[in-house]
């Protein structure tokens, strides 16, 4: 089956995105899985890292992802050229688009498509926004093409952040060991508790961990920690993994990056050896889910 | 030195992930909502019903040869109102089903279910148990189903809850009588005090049960109250009051006053004192003249001390100061006499 990985928290800057950078390329360069990426986040980063966006001429600020590769003009009548995952909501086909990687193919953002399905607040619009991805994710043409989906959400606790939660399978919580960080890990655990409310037992959604992360030697992070781990019920969530806070994690965005992928740089390397051990763990609980759990630390 | 700095989580942050990983833990699944065809869902036939109306009959029309025609006709009437609403509005409260073969048998629901299909609607909202419930999940379901309902009388929810505290007693083998409030509140999940008022109204006398029966006692607490009174014409002034409509805090007010009245003598005259033992008698004191001109004549009529009366003629009576004095020597010549 395949396995739908979110990351999902709704405090921004708590690395999201590079976790979901990072699980993907693991995934794709790595493990040679067929992995398909969606950015639910009407500010594309997630996007941008893998295909060119444009300003979007109708929205100010907004972006759109560019023409498909596979467009051809003189046959394509029916189609614009570009697709994104806000496609589902509108009814509209969704063609998704090749990166540099080989296994790796995305779903990318469209920002103000996805803002207006962000806004929607009458209860049974916002009931089939809450499902679409969901419906989506289930068909057998999606199923059948990839073995892991990775799913980036926007900072919100919003329609398209349940929308992610309820089509997946697994969810990691990056956060950093900080005050607003772990307020936010209560409210993302409040949606999780949720869910499994209303999931059947068989078809559970499966809390993968709180992944402390940009942490620093300092003591308000050690403690904070600790205490996380201290927890009663909690401590099982907290990930035997740490990402500290490195420069190389946010160099290797830049678009010109040299190398591009964490996973480019040498086996000895402190940083890559970090993030490869926190996507093992990761990865390990996904396809052991079900079976026994337990994980050499 | 400068303070070694802790950094800690807050207690309430702390408890609050604790209590929802716990939560999430317990009640995975318990919430799942379906849409089921109105057509799948079958009534249990181990549950007792409240209505007679058959689900045939809602879809192929009541035969007027039934000999209950009549009342199952009262019975689709009084599901119209519900059934109008549903139209509208969909069910507000998913019924709750378990899974019986391809079929979904009924727990709670049946007024719903019914109107339903009352309102041509072909498929309904449903929380879905894996299995049959046993009887005492099945009475605290619809419970918790129950408690939202405000249009329950006192009443009905009496009998929902007599249900519960019987299979609660045949579940664990404790005699229906040894059932304490602890027990029912850690059943529902409620406070102490309101399963104490419960038990109380469960015990009551069958004059107050009536009352409720007829919904002319509706209030829980009045009821609890009106229960626990023992005397009997205070109990029938209070139940007057109630029906009168008088206030929680006046039923309250009128068994104060009655415990008030009752006279000093009625509380016993041998008390269990505390403390160090006493080696005298103190006889009081009195700021009323006539008591304590009372007390000294009257102990002068006795033949012992009889002699004295002359001495006692000229005593001033409105000075407190020599009634004391002459007080003290009276006790004084009778503790010389009794020695």
């Amino acid at each position: 089956m395949t396995k739908i990985i979110v990351n999902a928290t709704h405090k921004g800057g708590e690395g999201k995105t590079t976790n979901s950078i990072m699980l993907a390329e693991y995934c794709a360069l790595i493990k040679g899985l067929k992995t398909l990426i969606i950015d639910m986040d009407p500010q594309a980063n997630f996007s941008g890292r893998y295909i060119q966006m444009e300003y979007d001429p109708a929205y100010r600020g907004g972006k759109i992802p560019a023409i498909h590769p596979d467009f051809d003009p003189t046959t394509d009548h029916e189609w614009d050229g570009r697709s994104s995952i806000a496609n589902i909501f509108y009814g509209e086909e969704v063609i998704p688009y090749p990166t540099a990687i080989s296994n790796l193919e995305l779903l990318p953002a469209h920002s103000h498509k996805l803002q207006e399905a962000e806004a929607v607040t009458k209860n049974d619009v916002l009931e089939k926004v809450h499902l679409q991805l969901k419906r989506f994710l289930e068909l057998s043409d999606v199923r059948s093409s990839y073995d892991v989906i990775i799913i980036d959400t926007p900072p919100s606790k919003g329609p398209l952040t349940i929308a992610a939660i309820k089509a997946a399978t697994h969810i990691v919580i990056p956060a950093q060991m900080e005050q607003f960080s772990i307020e936010g890990i209560y409210g993302m655990l409040q949606l999780w508790k949720q869910e499994s409310y209303y999931r059947t037992k068989d078809n559970q959604i499966e809390l993968i961990g709180i992944l402390p992360n940009q942490v620093r030697d300092i003591k308000l992070h050690k403690h904070f920690l600790e205490g996380l781990k201290m927890m009663k019920g909690v401590s099982d969530y907290v990930m035997p993994r740490v990402i500290k806070k490195r420069a190389i994690y946010t160099e290797i965005l830049v678009e010109d990056a040299n190398p591009k992928s964490i996973f480019d740089l040498p086996k000895t390397n402190i940083a890559r050896q970090e993030y490869e051990a926190a996507c093992q763990y990761i990865m390990e609980r996904v396809f052991t889910y079900g079976k026994e759990k337990s994980f050499s630390n | 030195m400068a303070k070694k700095k802790v950094f800690q989580i807050s207690n309430a942050l702390t408890e609050g992930l604790e209590e929802t990983v716990t939560a999430a833990h317990n009640y995975n699944g318990e919430l799942r909502v379906e849409i089921i065809p109105l057509k799948k869902i079958e009534l249990d036939p181990e549950n007792p019903r409240d209505l007679i109306l058959t689900f045939e009959d809602l879809y192929n029309g009541i035969d007027k040869g039934d000999k209950n025609y009549l009342r199952k006709l009262s019975e689709k009437n009084s599901l119209l109102s519900l059934s109008n609403s549903i139209k509208d509005q969909g069910i507000i409260n998913p019924i709750l089903v378990y899974k019986h073969g391809n079929k979904y048998r009924l727990v709670a629901g049946e007024r719903r279910t019914l109107a339903s299909i009352l309102s041509d609607k072909s498929d309904i909202q449903a929380k879905i148990l894996d299995s049959k419930p046993t009887e005492l999940k099945i009475s605290l379901l619809q419970w918790v189903e129950n408690v939202e309902r405000k249009d329950l009388s006192l009443w009905e929810r009496l009998k929902n809850l007599e249900k519960i505290i019987y299979s609660y007693s045949t579940g664990q083998n404790i005699p229906l009588d040894e059932i304490t409030a602890t027990n029912l509140s850690h059943l529902l999940g409620c406070s102490l005090p309101h399963a104490m008022n419960y038990i109380a109204v469960l015990t009551a006398d069958n004059k107050l049960k009536t009352l409720i029966q007829h919904n002319q006692l509706k209030n829980l607490e009045k009821a609890a109250l009106l229960a626990t009174i023992q005397s009997q014409s205070t109990k029938d002034t209070a139940i007057e009051a109630c029906l009168a409509g008088a206030t929680l805090k006046k039923l309250k007010g009128i068994l104060n006053q009655e415990k008030q009245s009752k006279s000093i003598l009625k509380q016993p005259i041998i008390l269990k004192g505390r403390g160090r033992q006493a080696t005298f008698v103190n006889l009081g004191t009195t700021k009323k003249v006539q008591v304590a001109k009372l007390i000294i004549d009257s102990i002068l009529d006795n033949a012992k001390v009889t002699h004295l009366k002359p001495h006692f003629s000229e005593l001033n009576w409105s000075d407190y100061k020599s009634i004391n004095h002459a007080f003290k020597q009276l006790l004084e010549t009778l503790e010389q006499i009794e020695a």
